[in-house]
């Protein structure tokens, strides 16, 4: 019994540090901002890529 | 910072860099609703991304880097929304990020790049992007993709920069730099070897324009499969080319039947039909709601929405039927409150002529900054019709009537009586004391009544504000340039102070 209460008190915590977690990356547009890295990451990869160019 | 409109100085989330400082604070209830809807996005989008041939997808197209800003693309599409207005948007926008999601996994499972499912590649039929859909509602074993809407059309909707590269590829190429960038940029994306190569066979049409047309004959070069050009009249008003019209949807009908080894179904295609003529039935709804004085499902509410369903959907996908309902739902509910769409409404608006791609949110801009309403615009007001859900010879006119009526098509060809004459019966259905009038630099279908619509606006008392803008290519005429047509003439003419003065001058050049 004890142990069932101390996993959901982990379980608790975990859902509650998620939360937050996720609200600041939501309110502080962070998912955002780590995308205008990735793009720039990603336009490198599309350059690099070899292509078929031709009308 | 609060639950009223404009309590947020929108215009201060704008640094000069790619995305917005933060997020909005609309009041615990509205701000917990939209936080609970950008976990739903990201969770479509995680969940589309676990896919091997998405993934793929992912790194071997350009294109696809756009839409990283999908959830930018969403909160520029409800800024400054409240209460029903916020829900409704969600209910609309986060439904196309699923559905766009679910058009760019069936292109990576039949691209033998990514997924490699041919016997699925052997069932799609693909359509061009601005034409109907409502062929394919006798197909029900097939697939129709309309392989540019995913490629070029969204990405120029979600980055303002999203399809630069591709036109500028054209360009290199030799096309002239005054052509429609639109398909310039299909064009281009062809050139640069990104586009998959899916499909038994295409279907592609002379909508909007003979720009696509050339476009078009161009690319089919690349894709290399049975192509059918489906020519349908410009002047869809006139009685003596409807005949014409049907007997193109009958060769068209027959060639995917030829190419594919399927007979049309009829019973699906009404069946379709039903559903469709249900949309517009509801579409009616809002509109007549919208020419009260609490009109609620307006400017961005309708537009790329009302594009998703009316020419994509085209009555196969009952989702969009079902999400209609909650909508005018929601729509009712706002009326019944007297819920206002901006917090202090100035001026009601028809929007007329096409839009810019690269600031689809410009209507919303409108509401909250100077308090002008949005109530419809050119590319929704497209047929309202009933059609019909039994007789064979009528559904073949009906589908030529949906085809050479599609969005973007329907007012700028045709002749005067739809590009001009409805605009003032539309103002006054709708009440309206001003009109926005877009002036696509690169387009020469509308650009002849320019002097018509000025002389005719001031006989009628109307404030005609021309908004110039490049379609695809912000370099034209940007964001700003847009605005700033506008703040001259509300500063100039009409003498009055923005509702917000934060959203009157604002740099957002380099934002997605």
């Amino acid at each position: 019994m004890d142990k069932i209460k101390q996993i959901i008190k982990v379980m608790l915590i975990g859902f509650a540090a998620l939360f937050l977690l996720s609200w600041i990356i939501y309110f502080f547009n962070l998912d955002m901002k780590a995308s205008v890295y990735l793009k720039k990451l990603m336009d490198k990869v599309y350059d690099m890529r070899k292509r078929d160019r031709r009308l | 910072m609060g639950k009223k409109m404009n309590s947020e100085k929108l215009g201060n989330f704008y640094y000069g860099n790619k995305t917005k400082k933060r997020r909005e604070w609309r009041g615990a209830a509205d701000t917990w609703y939209d936080y609970t809807r950008w976990l739903a996005n990201w969770k479509v989008m995680a969940k589309f991304m676990m896919k091997p041939a998405n993934l793929k997808g992912f790194f071997r197209y350009r294109w696809m880097g756009s839409y990283l800003a999908v959830p930018d693309f969403v909160d520029r599409h409800t800024e400054g929304l409240r209460g029903p207005q916020l829900r409704i948007a969600h209910k609309e926008f986060d439904f196309i990020v699923e559905h766009v999601c679910e058009t760019i996994g069936n292109l990576f499972r039949a691209d033998p790049a990514c997924g490699g499912d041919e016997e699925f590649s052997r069932r799609v039929v693909v359509f061009d992007e601005n034409m109907m859909s409502q062929i394919m509602n006798g197909f029900p074993n097939l697939q129709m993709v309309c392989r540019e809407i995913p490629v070029v059309y969204t990405p120029s909707t979600v980055l303002q920069e999203g399809v630069l590269h591709y036109i500028d590829v054209a360009e290199e190429f030799g096309l002239p730099s005054d052509v429609c960038p639109m398909p310039a940029a299909e064009l281009g994306c062809a050139i640069d070897d990104d586009f998959p190569q899916i499909g038994i066979c295409a279907v592609n049409c002379n909508t909007t324009c003979d720009g696509s047309l050339m476009g078009n004959g161009v690319e089919a070069r690349r894709f290399n499969i049975p192509t059918f050009q489906l020519a349908v009249p410009i002047r869809h008003m006139q009685e003596s080319v409807q005949e014409y019209g049907a007997e193109e949807i009958k060769n068209c009908i027959k060639f995917i039947e030829e190419q594919t080894g399927e007979t049309f179904d009829w019973d699906h295609y009404f069946k379709c039909m039903k559903t469709f003529n249900a949309e517009t039935k509801l579409f009616r709804e809002w509109l007549e709601l919208s020419k009260t004085d609490y009109p609620q499902i307006i400017g961005n509410n309708v537009a790329l929405y009302r594009d998703a369903y009316y020419q994509v959907g085209g009555g196969r996908d009952a989702r969009f039927l079902q999400n209609d309902r909650e909508i005018t739902e929601l729509g009712y509910q706002g009326y019944e409150k007297k819920v206002l769409c901006a917090s202090e409404v100035r001026h009601r608006a028809v929007l007329w002529g096409v839009q810019a791609q690269y600031y689809t949110a410009f209507p919303i801009w409108l509401q909250n900054c100077w308090g002008i309403l949005p109530l419809i615009d050119m590319l929704s007001l497209t047929s309202t019709s009933y059609y019909s859900e039994d007789d064979k010879e009528q559904a073949y006119l009906d589908m030529a009537d949906l085809y050479m009526k599609m969005n973007m098509r329907n007012r700028s060809n045709g002749g005067y009586e739809v590009g001009v004459d409805d605009l003032w019966r539309f103002c006054e259905e709708f009440r309206a004391d001003m009109v926005i009038m877009y002036e696509h630099i690169g387009c020469k279908a509308m650009a002849g009544y320019h002097g018509i619509f000025e002389e005719q606006a001031r006989e009628r008392g109307i404030h005609l504000i021309w908004v110039t803008h490049g379609l695809m290519d912000p370099r034209k005429a940007s964001r700003k340039d847009m605005r700033g047509e506008v703040n001259r003439y509300m500063r100039a003419v009409l003498q009055e102070e923005p509702l917000d003065p934060t959203l009157e001058d604002f740099a957002d050049d380099n934002n997605w």
